[in-house]
């Protein structure tokens, strides 16, 4: 069905290629991104780049989550639309991002969302599995309906609060790269998390593949389409949630990086998945950059995730309607 | 049957509105309140809390009936019932209040209609500058009849100014930072643009604004400080938050090390909430800056 079969020569090549790329993006990022502000001392170049290198490593480990997160949960729910913050696992982790940044503790923050993104995703799976099975349509559905009422609670706090808290909860909302002080523990964690991620999906690519051709013809070629659902949710949303710990909601990366790299390279999973790791960190790292060349040139800073969302909705319409459409014209 | 119903509501919704515009009618009986506060008992309310810092220094604490909920200083104004702010007004606590008089910052048109449409006479004014501010002390001088407190107060805020001003001439103005970290994580701060309040008040104490171009509060990162490099930085943190917050501030601008300011330890986090209120306490919060930013002073004798 393919039209070019899978041989270990091709897999190689298209991971190292993706790492390849990945690495010179990051580089570019780290040194264009750095020289744009004042390179007068030592001691500045060091602070200037040190930040930079910072804010790659998190675009990197946040790109690759989210891009991973995405392709696991389009081919999961079989459906195109599906993103990482569809099953509501943003707004569990955003909610308790929040609320622990403004009463709790600022350090923990990431951690309590992190249990955020747990909590949403026991609750997500208990609403959703129905006679021992976990239903797609019931799994979107639940994730909606928990979206809608984080997204209210969230609206809620920001009612309550002082006015000029209203703007940093926005601000954050937004999804931004880099947070006040560093954070390379939680980077590192992030990035080994999508690393292993990388790794499970790779495992589970076969089983994928097999999915989009139908649960029963799977299910009869000997795949355990529930078990595959089941670890895929888990991992997905955690994935999703560990990535909104560091970085807030970032729009359309798990959304645009999957359906991109399958317009490129075709639907196999095998290839996707270590294409998803490194084109979404790479995809990611340039929306950082482009968004530190904004405020080089502004002197205004602009949140990365309005950038993606911008950038990648008319992109998004464009493959849509030229790409897209050829290939659906040739099947 | 449906019609009759209809006609029904129509004729009720006509006697309510005849109703209502008769009452407005009575109202506006006697001519615009206008300047004439003498005549009727001065009721303020007053909905911005420098307006309310203002009214109480210029000895009208007692005509104030209203407040807005960010209203909290001087401590007195706490007895006054709050009705919301501007964004969610609590209509029915100001009718309860019953002023004459309604003070309020922002232009917003519909918050001014609605309360003239109560028979309120408002006047809202701009204090985002030290100029506006004094217009603004003006203005309520007029409005409440009071010119004489209005002179006075603005001549107290002027000695205030005036003896932080002799303290710092002839130092050195160090290049200064005044910058709000978000309270809900992320890298960029808001810094204090030339040309705000914050911006006269730094001159006033002896500094130089180290953001150098005319701004109201732009957002920048990290990479930006680097660049500019301040000698001093003054860390706004009056928002409560959770007990680790300023530990994590001073960690965040611990990591440049390259900034002046970081390497000679003088960046300072004050949580004073009246740095940023454009108010009777400018001088005040001019002095705390002056003796921030110019260690020595704090020594000498304080002006009288």
């Amino acid at each position: 069905m393919t039209p070019h079969p899978l041989t270990v020569r091709r897999y190689v090549l298209t991971t190292l290629a993706g790492a390849a790329a990945w690495l010179v993006v990051a580089a570019v990022a780290v040194v264009v991104g750095g020289r744009l502000w004042a390179w007068g001392s030592a001691a500045q170049m060091h602070d200037v780049l040190w930040l930079r290198l910072e804010w790659v490593a998190t675009a990197s480990a946040v790109g690759a989550a989210l891009a991973l997160s995405g392709l696991a949960l389009q081919a999961l729910l079989r459906n195109p639309l599906a993103e990482p913050y569809i099953l509501g696992v943003s707004g569990g982790a955003g909610l308790a991002y929040i609320l622990a940044s403004l009463f709790v503790s600022v350090v923990a923050a990431p951690a309590v969302a992190v249990l955020g993104a747990l909590a949403t995703v026991a609750l997500v799976y208990a609403i959703a599995r129905r006679r021992g099975r976990l239903e797609p349509y019931t799994l979107l559905l639940a994730g909606v309906i928990l979206n809608a009422f984080y997204g209210a609670a969230i609206m809620l706090v920001t009612a309550i609060v002082r006015p000029e808290q209203r703007g940093d909860i926005a601000v954050w909302m937004m999804g931004t790269i880099g947070a006040f002080g560093p954070q390379w523990p939680l980077i590192g964690a992030v990035a080994a998390l999508a690393v292993a991620g990388g790794g499970l999906f790779a495992f589970l690519a076969k089983g994928f593949n097999l999915v989009a051709a139908g649960e029963d013809t799977a299910g009869a070629l000997g795949v355990r389409v529930e078990r595959l659902r089941v670890i895929t949710f888990v991992a997905a949303s955690l994935l999703a949630g560990v990535s909104v710990a560091l970085a807030g909601p970032i729009g359309f990366v798990g959304l645009i990086v999957p359906h991109v790299l399958r317009m490129l390279i075709g639907p196999d999973h095998r290839r996707l998945v270590p294409a998803a790791l490194f084109a979404g960190a790479a995809f990611l790292v340039l929306a950082d950059l482009a968004a530190c060349l904004w405020e080089g040139a502004t002197n205004r800073s602009v949140p990365v995730g309005v950038l993606t969302a911008m950038c990648g909705g008319p992109f998004f319409i464009y493959l849509l309607r030229t790409r897209w459409r050829k290939r659906m014209a040739v099947r | 049957m449906v019609s009759t119903r209809f006609h029904l509501v129509l004729l009720a919704l006509a006697t309510a509105a005849a109703l209502s515009a008769t009452g407005c009618g009575e109202a506006d009986a006697p001519p615009p309140a206008g300047r004439e506060a003498g005549r009727q008992p001065l009721r303020i309310l007053s909905l911005a809390p420098n307006l309310t810092e203002i009214l109480f220094a210029m000895g009208l604490g007692d005509a104030v009936v209203g407040r807005s909920t960010y209203c909290t200083y001087p401590p007195e104004a706490l007895a006054v019932p709050a009705v919301g702010d501007t964004l969610h007004l609590d209509l029915a606590g100001v009718i309860r209040a019953e002023p004459t008089l309604a003070l309020l910052l922002t232009r917003r048109t519909e918050v001014v209609r609605r309360l003239e449409g109560l028979g309120i006479r408002v006047a809202a004014v701009e204090a985002d500058r030290m100029d506006q501010l004094r217009e603004a002390i003006r203005t309520i001088g007029t409005e409440t009849g009071r010119p004489d407190a209005a002179r006075a107060l603005l001549a107290q805020i002027d000695a205030d100014l005036a003896a932080v001003r002799r303290r710092v001439a002839g130092l050195s103005p160090p290049r200064t930072l005044f910058a709000c970290p978000m309270t809900v994580g992320s890298a960029r701060i808001l810094v204090a643009g030339r040309g705000t309040f914050v911006d006269d008040l730094l001159t006033a104490a002896g500094a130089e604004n180290a953001y150098p171009d005319r701004a109201d509060w732009p957002t920048i990162g990290p990479t930006r400080v680097v660049d500019l490099g301040p000698d001093v930085v003054i860390v706004n943190a009056a928002t409560k938050g959770p007990a680790d917050r300023q530990d994590t501030i001073r960690r965040a601008w611990n990591a440049l090390g390259s900034v002046p300011a970081v390497e000679a330890g003088r960046v300072h986090i004050l949580t004073e909430p009246y740095l940023t209120i454009p108010g009777p306490r400018v001088g005040r919060a001019a002095r705390l800056l002056a003796e921030t930013i110019h260690p020595g002073l704090a020594d000498e004798e304080p002006a009288p």
